[in-house]
């Protein structure tokens, strides 16, 4: 895909705008701030405050070091601080969506992880005969991982198996490229041991 | 699909993660450091002093136009990341010749796609909708598909019904696929084949 337009559109839509988190951190500082307002009109127009005059507020602010306890800053610089990492974290991370790019010629294609997933997993079955059910598939961002759980005595190739995701996936041209893992898991019988 | 400003939002963010990590930072310099108690106290005490020296209505009408500003700006920002989600109009394009004048609305375009794609039965719901990215219309296919049904077939094949329509209207569309999973496609029959 060559199409700058497409191209900002995929990078839109896989990864998250954010918009939810600025809209929460926005809200509260609209509420902080028309409460301050309130309060401050009220004193001034000589109506008895809500809940605590400015100037009494001004007053505690000043006075706080010696009317609470050093642990209180601290407590309270602490969970400021994880706060702010936490809203820092939004700020910066992509926000990657748990979808993937398919390079498909001139069109934009893009795909949730999930019917990636379902998909290998059926192609899987429908190959190798073992029953859907028993085939568990996860996308990431990076990588497929395929958990397989035949019936008891019943001998899989795990090189063919490989080969079978492999291939499917490959078929898929995903973008960011995925690596597959494959694992065969036994059931513990006392027959296996 | 929509035009909501990224930067923005994340800018916004990043403001607040630094005001709010400094405050921290404050609080626990006060806590910790030897004097900083002392510190926070001359310095707060410094700050309601200047307060005071305004009067107690220019420093309370002050304060208060200053949040007012502040909450304007707010509103702004949070209500242009809202309305980013407005969707473009559905724009009709015309093509004139000797014989005439054809005009082919985005509506129809739509429309055309939506009824050739629920005739398939892997398909469980397709919306069709007209975006608009850097003032350039993309047209913006969502699929559902049954769960296991192949990400590749369903590409394939609303590939070939965009390029159909293309040909069909004489304008290529500039086409977003999008291919989703969800509650619909989990309770839906799967897509199995049948041995």
């Amino acid at each position: 895909m060559t199409d700058a337009v497409l191209r900002t559109v995929v990078r839109r839509e896989t990864h998250s705008p954010r918009t939810v988190a600025m809209i929460v951190v926005a809200v509260l500082l609209l509420l902080v701030l028309a409460y301050a307002a309130v309060e401050i009109i009220l004193n001034l127009v000589g109506q008895p405050a809500l809940l605590v005059a400015p100037g009494e507020a001004l007053n505690a602010l000043v006075a706080a070091p010696t009317a609470l306890l050093p642990v209180a800053f601290i407590v309270g610089g602490i969970v400021l601080a994880l706060v702010g990492v936490l809203v820092l974290v939004l700020a910066l991370k992509p926000g990657r969506l748990s979808r993937h790019e398919m390079a498909w010629g001139e069109r934009a294609v893009v795909v949730d992880n999930g019917v990636v997933a379902s998909a290998v997993a059926q192609h899987l079955s429908n190959e190798s005969g073992i029953a859907r059910d028993d085939i568990v598939v996860g996308v990431a961002h990076r990588s497929v991982d395929v958990t397989v759980r035949p019936p008891v005595g019943i001998p899989v190739d795990e090189a063919e198996l490989r080969r079978l995701v492999e291939e499917e996936v490959t078929s898929y041209k995903l973008s960011p490229a995925v690596r597959t893992h494959l694992r065969v898991q036994r059931p513990d019988t006392k027959e296996s041991r | 699909m929509n035009a909501t400003r990224r930067g923005l939002n994340r800018f916004l963010l990043f403001l607040v993660a630094v005001v709010l990590l400094a405050a921290g930072a404050l609080a626990l310099l006060v806590g910790l450091a030897p004097g900083g108690a002392d510190t926070w106290t001359s310095v707060m005490g410094g700050f309601q002093g200047w307060l005071v020296g305004l009067g107690r209505e220019s420093a309370g009408w002050g304060a208060v136009a200053a949040f007012v500003v502040l909450a304007v700006i707010l509103i702004v920002i949070a209500s242009s990341a809202v309305r980013g989600r407005r969707q473009a109009p559905l724009q009709s394009t015309g093509s004139a010749s000797d014989e005439g004048r054809i005009t082919v609305t985005d509506n129809f375009a739509s429309e055309a796609l939506k009824n050739a794609l629920a005739e398939r039965d892997e398909i469980l719901s397709a919306r069709i909708t007209a975006g608009e990215i850097n003032k350039e219309s993309v047209l913006h296919v969502a699929v559902t598909p049954r769960q296991n049904t192949s990400p590749r077939q369903v590409a394939e094949h609303v590939d070939t019904l965009v390029s159909n329509l293309a040909a069909l209207t004489g304008q290529n569309l500039r086409a977003y696929i999008s291919i989703h999973s969800g509650l619909r496609a989990k309770l839906a029959h799967d897509n199995t084949r049948v041995r």
